[in-house]
């Protein structure tokens, strides 16, 4: 799935214009500059703000933050998940308890975390895992699902033994639904670290944001904006990258 | 239709072998009730004897390919290939072609192939010579390198039937092969098959549903009933070889064919 040339230039087109609209609509004051400084003063604050010190200290906390959390939630959600799978009666019985458990907004457990953790690191990375978790397990189970029956039936009658059955048949099977697992599961952890910053933190980016909202720093909030944003859709299309590599053979 | 006159059997029948089922039944259990899914079947096929198993859906037949290739267990009676009961999966002894979606779309056509010599530790020279070996034979010489969503459901069984032969098993056991193809493929493939089977002098035992594939195929059609599965007739075909398209409407092949189906209709 390849897009053309022309669906490309009209994508990049989009973004500029959204930006044009954006520097326009303050530059002529149809939106008071206060409430929505420009997008070149955004962009310059932006560069203003990552040459200092004390924010590339709150990036690089998030960012552990983040890490952290990840790293745990992902290899504990995938072992449950691949748990879970392997017997059809534990499927059966946790399915719909994952399903009511997810449903869940799992900001409403903010302040108990806040209660259990403080207001530190393992505040953030607890409720990062927290909003991974499910989302993990989840996709696990799907993953194990989507390996063919027909697949296994074929290693099996050309003696595969159960380690070659599991890397060379339920590996490969499961990898673009691990993957795309990979990159959703990045969307809710770093939701969940950048809300546990705004809602209680000493440091980070979540808490630079929350307090330039607060003092109506609107220069520096948009380019906190632009910043987080660019992080996450970075990793998302890194993720993405490889996963249309490695799933080139999907139709 | 091309008659394929120009066969020269490149590996004589000594890789083929015998496919022996003495009283084999299957009995397994749903919500607490015993099922027979096959019961007292008795088959001897003779090496490099095309033998076609037929019979109405919910027969037996796919399940008793499955215990022929060591995939299933039946619960009672033996079954040997090449004088040897078959417990496990034996590669050396019996290749096994399922329906269509059994490729790993991961792989290439000509890894797919490779894939029983890949278990086995066969170094990659020489995977690749056999698999190109065994692509050349089903005629799909230069397709080794696509993958199977850019193959056609045809090309795609022409993959599975070469990695079925990549070790040259004397068996080929045949699991409704051509079931998921169009009518044209369907017949196209028949011959492929006939040329396949002639170049190799295999053993094969195919299961169909199609009463026209089973005569046009086979040597002999064993034909069984549904509920519990049991055979209930065996038909030697005797039409020359090779088979050719216009067989399809003469006397001899109608004949055999509204044999087979009054038993089926009868069970059905």
């Amino acid at each position: 799935m390849k897009s053309s040339l022309a669906v490309k230039a009209t994508r990049f087109v989009i973004v500029a214009m959204v930006f044009a609209v954006w520097e326009l609509l303050s530059r002529t004051g149809m939106i008071n500059p206060r409430l929505l400084p420009s997008a070149s003063d955004t962009i310059v604050t932006l560069a203003d703000l990552l040459g200092r010190p004390g924010v590339r200290s709150d990036i690089l906390v998030t960012g552990a933050e983040v890490l952290t959390a990840f790293v745990i939630a992902v290899p504990f959600g995938a072992l449950v998940g691949l748990l879970i799978a392997e017997s059809r009666y534990f499927a059966e019985v946790a399915k719909p308890l994952l399903f009511f458990a997810f449903s869940i907004p799992k900001s409403i457990f903010l302040p108990m975390f806040i209660l259990v953790f403080g207001v530190g690191f393992a505040q953030k990375v607890g409720f990062g895992f927290f909003s991974t978790i499910f989302i993990v397990i989840m996709s696990t189970t799907t993953a194990v699902e989507s390996v063919k029956p027909e697949n296994l039936m074929v290693a099996r009658s050309y003696g595969a033994t159960p380690a070659q059955t599991v890397w060379r048949v339920y590996l490969p099977s499961m990898l673009p639904v691990l993957l795309e697992a990979l990159r959703i599961s990045m969307i809710f952890n770093l939701t969940g670290v950048m809300l546990a910053e705004m809602y209680a933190s000493r440091e980070g980016m979540g808490h630079l944001i929350a307090n330039w909202g607060e003092n109506f720093m609107m220069r520096q909030l948009l380019a906190g904006v632009l910043m987080v944003a660019i992080i996450a859709v970075s990793f998302n299309e890194l993720v993405r990258w490889v996963e249309t590599r490695c799933s080139h053979w999907r139709t | 239709m091309q008659p394929l006159a120009n066969i020269t059997p490149i590996k004589p029948a000594a890789r083929a072998g015998a496919v022996q089922l003495g009283g084999v039944g299957l009995v397994y259990k749903t919500s607490g009730q015993d099922v027979v899914a096959v019961s007292d079947v008795s088959i001897e096929v003779k090496p490099g004897r095309f033998a076609v198993l037929v019979g109405p859906s919910g027969c037996g037949k796919s399940s008793l390919l499955m215990m022929m290739a060591g995939l299933r267990h039946q619960t009672s009676g033996a079954i040997s290939i090449n004088g040897a009961p078959i417990e496990v999966p034996d590669p050396d002894r019996v290749g096994v072609v399922f329906q269509e979606p059994s490729l790993f779309p991961w792989l290439t056509a000509e890894e797919n192939v490779e894939f029983p010599l890949t278990l086995r530790g066969v170094s990659k020279q020489e995977r690749r010579a056999k698999a190109e070996e065994a692509l050349q034979l089903v005629g799909l010489d230069g397709f080794g390198k696509r993958h199977p969503h850019e193959l056609s459901g045809g090309m795609k069984q022409r993959v599975s039937i070469a990695r079925g032969l990549v070790q040259d098993p004397p068996v080929l056991l045949m699991d409704e092969p051509f079931a998921a193809l169009d009518e044209q493929t369907r017949m196209t493939m028949g011959d492929e098959l006939l040329r396949i089977w002639a170049a190799t002098g295999k053993t094969i035992v195919f299961v169909t549903h199609s009463l026209t594939e089973a005569v046009y195929l086979a040597d002999e059609v064993i034909v069984m009933s549904a509920r519990p599965g049991r055979i209930v007739d065996r038909l030697e075909v005797a039409l020359p070889r090779p088979r050719t398209f216009e067989m399809l409407s003469g006397d001899a092949f109608g004949s055999l064919r509204d044999r087979i189906w009054r038993h089926i209709r009868k069970s059905a």
